[in-house]
């Protein structure tokens, strides 16, 4: 009998007995039970969008608009000099190594590129094979793989610009180390993805999406860069991009390009929108170049976000620009008024605050030395995350590219209406020969501050040449090292040769 | 009860397979009554009335005997004009004769003068131990060791008093926690302290039991003892349990008042200095505001504090109960800053049909209120030209534009921020005598905890508060586990074999939600936190809410033998299956056995008797988990909607995308601990006992948040069990009554630990890392993306890795070798707390303080303030005048320092005044606290957080100064 009572209390102790272990999800979803309404589909291929705005996530901070792979791209090229100010922006001297092209494999901002790039390309992968089992037919399918390996080709350009020899990676499942594609094998990649997704993608003006104006673009840029990539000069080809690309014009002022609401500028071709109340960050490239105190020259009660101090115009950029040339107000110069005061700024120091041109030491530089960077509008009330919108690609671009091909091909008087549109927007005359050191440095005024420089800089041949604190580079940084923990933790990469 | 004497049949209790129990039950056997002798039932109390458990009781001349349970009850038959010998190690012997009408008994025993550890009872995770029987290494302190000293927080009392368990207090903030480890941490990820459990709930918040309740604090070190906690045990476990009612009635008032200063502040140059400074160096450019302030003192007050605790306890034979309300009131040496807790306890038992039933209910609860200081306002006073006023001729703040150079008084004086955290823990357990032998327990929990935290930056406040032009945040966040655990024990003592055995079982479910809002932009500054819908400015991610949920499900067993109280041995085993592991590891099995002997029993050891006490040696092995460091859903491949959105363009508006946001692990599972440990308690000449032990723990598949390739990786980073490393060291505790005469008494206790950790392992076949950099400088002006330390094989956790310091160059440069090396760790070679004890008439006087030997620090704060762009417009210690340092600050061995130091941190005088009334009494005493601390540290305090991978050994501006504090108080005790 007590056996019994025994069991049957044991029985009913255990009784509550669970083992259930599944976990319960309650504000967050599994991969498997998405994907299968519109909005849905909507949502995942939004994911493709803003992940072309970056992150931040303890490794690396690869925001394209403001730190590192904007960074990497301006300090190794000869618009932009970061200087070391006191302790301010040694950072481990990276800054110092990207104005000298002494990079190394270590340096965080080539991590932070390659993952800016990689991580993009993951997450298009991963939308790709949601849309794979999501339950729309093959029709509605298709529109949608285009636009994203359009997206997908966005990244791997850059990566084939900065990096050359890397993985091409295009399934979400294969969890197999990669191993190194040839620069070749990632120009022909890049440049079939865009032919293969073009017819149908959208040929109508869709502001900040991949249409098919957009992939000519990108196409353009490959085949305008093609000699320095792959050693093939397809000159006449990017010319002939250019002409598919239509509906554009150059905006009459210029400065609308980079105004806060720059969405309804005609000449933006492609752009990365921000909109601080959407949740957007990392935007805040006019925070990275003026100085500490700068905000009391926007505002008389510093009614603007604090500024780094960081990112100043190499000494000659500021002066190359002709006196009347409206686009040298991308830069701001000489004393710093407080608008609360009516007098110049005082920094710490007790020295009034005054931009120069020289800089005679960039590693041990004085707070105000160096011209800064005032492209983006900036205005009393900001947050620290801006709202305007990304430039990546505008009309302009189109009409440089075609000229500089065309003085390329040997025909500079083509090439002449294309700059004389550029220049007379910006106020300013066009010499009547054009020659290819003239288009170089009128890139670099069109497009100051935008970060695409160094791969001007690569084309032209300068970048390999002595310059302003800077000594002969040799061919092979024409690309930068795979990143260090990249090759440590994958044993089937290659270093790029040379590192 | 013995079978050969009752010819009675043995019968066997199957227990069902799948519940894992039989092993344990198949060791049952119960013997049947005999006819014609006399059922006699009692209980056998100490003088105070509580139940002595494991006490013997023989019917002298046969070998019938039984002994006592857990509450000291028990039932034997025995023949009328028997005589029944009661006897228990540690208290004289009595005899009683069976009469005719006897049928209960009811014994009173008397402490005799012998070992102490053989009458201790050590709580040692379901069910209690005699300390004599224990074959792990547990520490035990009783309530009245602990609070000799600091009585503010159940973790900081027990600092210093457990050989090998560490306590420290990061920062002088009365709202902030300490961080406890025990014998060197085991993760480099999850969190490295013990689980706690409290009346017999784990995993419970320290916090929610206050000093003046608890009865006793059981430390559980090895894992031997703290397999019985399988996936949760690595770290140690501390058992604590609260005083419940006592037979009789009395009340209990304690209280405190004291006063607090900062301890030490940096000697920064004051306005006379800098004036000096600067005449002496012609800097025209340098700007004399015209006053003398010492910020770091601006910022700080007096705290005073306050502390009530008043106890009310009664209890009858068959039940008790006992209630205490706190208050405490404890202000910060920061402005503002502070904690005030307003708790209360009350638990009761009772006991139902023949004391064969028991209920036992508890419910603790309290309150917590602070303003959170920013800490930014360390740096900034730091930085501040001396001669800058704190309030203008207006009377306003003065305001001084440059970076990090804000008005700190401003700061704190501006903003408002109030936080309040609420914990709940309540339980009811059931208790019942099967029947004999046999117990079984079931108890019922609930933990509750919620923080809310609210904060108003008005618009007119120079941080944060003029861009936004007034920013509201309201956040609340809670959690509630609930567990229910079942176990059954039996417990048997046949001639001299004792034998124990319990099995059980535990389910326990962890949810937790929590919202937060903010807006900025207020017309008027009226409203504080208290309207956020009058904010205009709205921004994506101004509102959020989340959910998550999490169970463990466990099974777990224990057997015991002991043989003459000479040889013992213990077994335990431990299934647990946990949510968030991966599907592919949902269940994790964690054994231990140990063995004891009692050496100083043995008759060839008789020659030493006059001189050797005891001497146990001890063994024990134990595989036992951590799991914290995998948090919800971590295995899954989730999609995550955030702050990822995208422009449409057709209608100009935002939406969310919906992305997935980690590389789901289906391996993952806990970190596991192999440890063996050797022990060695003894007692010499009645006056020195204590133990020694040698550990030595191998933890493998660590948690950490790999970087990954990417590609193919979706994510740079994933979380996976991948490293190893080991922990070995050596404890040793030491209690010594050098004088023990009626008048005056001497005591002294002291533990002393050595650890050395290393890591074995980073890699395995998947994931390849050779080093992790850590203990980031980010933030520090010029160090973006900077790391000081890196967790590498071969090395310990917190290994500061740079350049070496080798000189000055005529400039005042650093000259640094070329070669980065390892260049200090953050481990201390040696830990060790003090105390000592003294009692003379009706005077008492404790003194006790803590040490840490050998562990380096980081002075980055001197690191930055040493920098020769400083001044004039940056204050600097007194130090770097003249010291020809000329190099912008540069991360080398020169600012690493050893940081060796021990702190007197309590000396408590009392005079008692005893009432006529035994048991009543009435005790004054002065107290003070952090006294002094002994130490070659330049920096403000050497005791800087050792813990976490973040910021381990590194001094960097947020040092929320030490108090010291002295404080007269008040016992009083009235008893029935």
């Amino acid at each position: 009998m007590k056996i019994k009572i025994t069991a049957l209390f044991l029985t009913s102790l255990f009784a509550l007995s669970c083992t259930d272990l599944d976990e319960d999800l309650y504000d967050r979803v599994k991969d498997d039970n998405f994907g299968t309404t519109p909005s849905e589909v909507e949502a995942l291929v939004g994911g493709a969008y803003s992940s072309l705005r970056g992150f931040s996530d303890g490794i690396s901070n690869s925001f394209p608009g403001s730190e590192y792979v904007f960074f990497l791209n301006a300090v190794s090229s000869d618009e932009t000099v970061i200087p070391t100010r006191g302790t301010d922006w040694f950072d481990g001297g990276q800054w110092q190594r990207a104005q000298t092209h002494t990079w190394q494999p270590s340096d965080g901002m080539i991590l932070s590129a390659w993952r800016y790039c990689y991580a993009g390309i993951a997450k298009v992968n991963s939308i790709i094979y949601q849309i794979d089992k999501s339950g729309l037919t093959d029709e509605a399918k298709t529109p949608i793989y285009a636009e994203l390996r359009a997206v997908r080709a966005y990244y791997y350009y850059m990566l084939l610009d900065m990096f050359g020899n890397v993985p091409i990676v295009t399934d979400f499942e294969d969890q197999n180390l990669p191993s190194n594609s040839t620069r070749q094998e990632v120009y022909d990649f890049v440049e079939s993805e865009l032919l293969d997704a073009l017819p149908h993608l959208k040929s109508e003006i869709v502001y900040s999406k991949f249409t098919k104006n957009v992939a000519y673009s990108l196409l353009a840029r490959l085949y305008l860069n093609s000699e320095a990539f792959i050693g093939v000069a397809r000159w006449q080809d990017c010319i002939d991009m250019c002409q598919n690309i239509s509906g554009y014009s150059l905006n009459v002022d210029y400065f609308g390009n980079f105004a806060t609401e720059n969405q309804t500028s005609g000449e933006i071709i492609f752009a990365i929108p921000y909109d601080h109340t959407a949740g957007t960050v990392g935007n805040y490239m006019s925070s990275m170049s003026c100085h500490y105190l700068h905000r009391f020259t926007i505002s008389p009660t510093g009614d603007y976000p604090w500024s780094a101090n960081g990112m100043s115009a190499e000494p000659g950029v500021y002066s190359s620009f002709e006196e009347g040339d409206i686009r040298r107000n991308a830069m701001v110069e000489g004393e710093q008024i407080n608008l609360a005061t009516g007098s110049v700024i005082i920094m710490d120091s007790g020295e009034p605050l005054i931009y120069t041109e020289d800089i005679p030491d960039f590693t041990n530089s004085t707070q105000n030395v160096g011209i800064r960077l005032g492209k983006y509008e900036m205005k009393p009330g900001e947050t620290w995350e801006r709202d305007h919108d990304l430039v990546v690609i505008r009309y302009s671009e189109i009409l440089m590219m075609q000229a500089e091909c065309y003085v390329r091909l040997g025909s500079p008087g083509l090439a002449q209406p294309f700059v004389e549109q550029v220049r007379s927007r910006a106020g300013v005359d066009t010499p009547g020969t054009i020659d290819l050191d003239f288009i170089d440095k009128e890139l670099l005024r069109e497009f100051l501050f935008e970060g695409r420089r160094r791969t001007d800089n690569i084309r032209f041949g300068t970048f390999f040449q002595p310059g302003w604190e800077l000594g002969t580079t040799e061919p092979y940084r024409a690309i930068f090292p795979i990143p260090e923990t990249v090759v440590n933790t994958n044993a089937n990469l290659v270093q790029n040769p040379g590192y | 009860m013995n079978s050969k004497n009752t010819k009675a049949g043995l019968y066997q209790v199957r227990a069902n397979k799948l519940l894992m129990l039989t092993v344990f039950m198949l060791l049952f056997s119960v013997g049947m009554y005999a006819q014609g002798k006399k059922l006699i039932s009692g209980t056998v109390n100490d003088k105070t009335g509580m139940g002595l458990p494991g006490v013997s009781i023989i019917e002298v001349g046969t070998t019938n005997s039984v002994a006592t349970d857990v509450d000291g009850k028990f039932v034997i038959e025995a023949a009328v004009g028997s005589t029944l010998e009661i006897s228990f190690v540690g208290y004289d012997t009595q005899t009683i004769v069976v009469e005719q009408n006897t049928s209960t008994l009811n014994v009173t025993l008397e402490e005799g003068a012998l070992m102490l550890d053989a009458v201790e009872v050590v709580s040692v995770g379901y069910g209690t131990m005699r300390k004599s029987d224990l074959t792990g290494a547990i520490s035990t302190l009783s309530g009245d060791d602990l609070l000799k000293g600091n009585i503010t927080s159940t973790s900081r009392v027990l600092q210093g008093k457990v050989a090998g368990l560490a306590v420290v207090q990061d920062t002088g903030d009365p709202s902030a926690g300490s961080s406890i480890r025990l014998r060197g941490g085991t993760s480099l990820t999850a969190s490295n302290s013990p689980l706690i459990v409290v009346d017999g709930v784990a995993g419970v918040d320290i916090d929610i039991v206050q000093p003046n309740d608890i009865k006793s604090v059981d430390v559980l070190k090895d894992a031997s003892a703290t397999a019985i906690y399988g996936s949760r045990g690595a770290n140690g476990v501390i058992i604590i349990t609260t005083k419940s009612g006592r037979k009789g009635a009395s009340i209990v008032y304690n209280g405190f008042t004291g006063i607090g200063k900062a301890a030490n502040n940096l000697d920064l140059l004051s306005a006379d200095q800098w004036r000096g400074y600067v005449r002496d160096n012609n800097l025209a450019d340098a700007v004399d505001y015209g006053g003398d302030t010492n910020w770091q003192k601006e910022i700080q007050q007096t705290a005073v504090s306050q502390n009530h605790n008043l106890s009310i306890s009664s209890g009858t034979e068959t039940s008790g109960l006992k209630a205490s309300i706190q208050y405490f009131d404890n202000e910060g040496v920061i402005k503002k800053s502070g904690l005030e807790r307003l708790s209360g306890n009350i638990n009761a038992y009772q006991y139902a049909f023949n004391k064969k039933l028991k209920f036992d209910v508890g419910l603790m609860a309290n309150i917590d209120k602070w303003n959170p200081v920013d800490y930014r306002v360390f740096e900034r006073s730091f930085n501040l030209n001396p001669t800058i006023p704190v309030y203008d001729e207006n009377g306003d703040f003065t305001s001084v534009g440059g970076t990090l150079y804000e008005n700190p008084v401003e700061i704190l004086t501006n903003r408002t921020a109030d936080s309040r955290r609420h914990r709940l823990l309540g339980y009811f357990k059931t208790e019942v005598d099967i029947f004999k032998d046999f117990k079984a327990v079931v108890n019922t929990s609930l933990e509750h905890n919620a923080l809310q935290a609210d904060q108003y930056k008005p618009s007119y406040a120079v941080l944060e508060g003029r861009t936004e032009n007034g920013y509201a945040q309201k956040t609340y966040a809670e959690y509630t586990t609930a567990q229910i655990e079942t176990y059954l024990t039996y417990s048997k003592l046949f001639d001299k074999h004792s034998v124990n055995v319990m099995a059980g079982y535990s389910y326990l479910e962890n949810v937790y939600q929590g919202f937060g809002a903010q807006r900025s932009g207020f017309e008027t500054d009226l409203f504080g936190y208290n309207n956020l819908g009058a904010g205009y400015s709205y921004r994506l991610g101004d509102v959020y809410s989340y959910k998550g949920k999490s169970n463990l499900v466990s099974f777990f067993g224990r057997a015991n033998y002991s043989y003459d109280g000479k040889y013992m041995a213990t077994a335990t085993i431990r299934r647990d299956g946990s949510s968030r592991f991966g599907a592919n590891n949902k269940w994790g099995v964690f054994p231990s056995a140990s063995v004891a002997w009692r050496i100083s029993d043995e008759n060839f050891m008789n020659w030493s008797d006059n001189w050797l006490g005891n001497l146990k040696l001890r063994v024990g092995y134990g595989v036992t988990g951590n799991q914290d460091g995998i948090g919800e859903y971590k295995s899954l491949s989730i999609l995550g909607v955030g702050q990822d959105s995208y422009y449409n363009p057709a209608t100009g508006t935002w939406s969310l995308a919906y992305s997935p946001t980690q590389n789901p692990n289906p391996d993952l599972k806990w970190e596991q601990t192999g440890q063996l440990n050797i022990g060695l308690d003894f007692t010499l000449f009645n006056i020195l006992s204590g133990s020694f032990e040698y550990y030595s723990k191998q933890t493998k598949d660590l948690l950490y948040t790999y970087q990954v390739p990417q590609p193919p990786y979706l994510v740079g980073t994933m979380l996976a069990n991948v490293g190893e490393l080991s922990n070995k060291g050596v404890e040793l505790t030491l209690n010594a009554d050098v004088i023990n005469k009626d008048k005056f008494t001497w005591s002294v206790n002291g533990t002393f630990a050595h650890n050395k950790q290393v890591i074995e392992k980073l890699s395995n076949q998947t994931y390849e890392t050779d080093i992790i950099y850590s203990g980031s400088l980010h933030g520090l002006s010029g160090m973006s993306n900077q790391y000081s330390q890196i967790i590498a094989e071969g090395y310990p956790v917190g290994t500061f890795w740079g350049k070496e310091f080798l000189g000055f160059d005529e400039d005042g440069q650093f000259i640094l070798s070329e070669e980065e090396k390892a260049i200090g760790d953050v481990q201390p070679d040696f830990i060790m707390g003090l105390g000592m004890n003294f009692t003379y008439d009706k005077f008492d006087l404790g003194i006790s303080g803590y040490g840490m030997f050998g562990q380096d620090v980081l002075n980055a704060t001197a690191m930055m303030l040493n920098d020769p762009n400083r001044l004039p417009a940056y204050n600097v210690p007194d130090s770097y005048v003249g010291s020809g340092i000329n190099s912008a600050p540069t991360y080398s061995s020169y600012w690493i320092e050893k940081a060796s130091f021990f702190r007197l941190q309590n000396v408590t005088l009392g005079y008692t005044i005893p009432f006529e009334n035994i048991g009543s009494k009435l005790r004054v005493y002065v107290m003070g606290e952090n006294l002094a601390v002994f130490t070659n540290y330049d920096g403000t305090d050497p005791e800087v957080n050792l813990t976490g991978l973040a910021n381990p050994g590194i001094d960097r501006f947020n040092n929320y100064p030490r108090p010291r504090t002295f404080s007269i108080g008040l016992n009083f005790t009235l008893a029935e």
